[in-house]
């Protein structure tokens, strides 16, 4: 299976919207500020919609927002 | 921390306070001045009870007037997950215990053992519950 990590850009791009607060993208997407506290942390994958819900706020594509890194597996030995 | 998880935190606090003494008590058995042998542990059990609802309701509304209406927002996705995970747990908790009380100490036991033996898997399944919820808000807090 292909090893990887989702990471985001959800503060950065809080904060090219006028430093937009957790609490206020929470409300806008219906989830709690300690959800996006963890979202932005990490800790926590949103589900699908979430995810289209935080990039429709911000105007940007899914991908922009959220990023899949592709960890580098070894290869086995045959 | 969040209003869910002190609620949490405040069961996981009563099922201690009610519950820890009960056990430890009844763990040592009916004692020889006992003439109703139903009657005390049926007492017990009840204040023990009652101790927990008032535990739970104090700290209900002590929780509910220290918070604003904005730190009590509704359900959303990632606590109906924690919910969801903590529930999944504990069930397999609750089975594992009313398989072995109700299957398997019939026939080595009766009576108060086998009562106090089912009120025990239901509190570790409601702690493993809590416990879950407490556990997941906590890995999953930020700072």
């Amino acid at each position: 299976m292909m090893q990887g990590s989702i990471s985001n850009r959800i503060r950065t791009l809080r904060f090219m919207n006028g430093e937009m607060s957790q609490a206020e993208l929470g409300q806008r997407i219906g989830l709690t500020r300690q959800t996006i506290a963890a979202i932005e942390a990490g800790k926590y994958s949103p589900s699908l919609e979430a995810a289209f819900r935080i990039a429709q706020v911000f105007n940007v594509p899914l991908g922009e927002v959220f990023q899949w890194d592709v960890k580098a597996t070894p290869l086995k030995a045959s | 921390m969040s209003y869910r998880e002190k609620i949490a935190w405040l069961s996981l606090i009563a099922m201690a306070v009610a519950y820890g003494p009960y056990f430890m008590f009844v763990a040592r058995g009916p004692g020889p001045w006992e003439p109703l042998p139903h009657l005390h542990p049926l007492g017990l059990f009840a204040l023990v009870s009652i101790v927990r609802m008032l535990i739970l309701g104090a700290g209900y509304l002590y929780l509910r007037l220290g918070s604003p209406r904005e730190e009590r927002p509704p359900l959303d996705e990632r606590d109906r997950a924690i919910e969801h995970r903590s529930l999944s747990a504990a069930y397999y908790v609750l089975i594992a215990g009313m398989i072995l009380v109700g299957c398997l100490m019939p026939f080595s036991s009766t009576g108060w053992t086998i009562v106090n033996a089912a009120i025990f898997w239901i509190v570790a399944a409601e702690v493993v519950h809590y416990g879950v919820v407490v556990a997941s808000y906590r890995v999953q807090a930020s700072s």
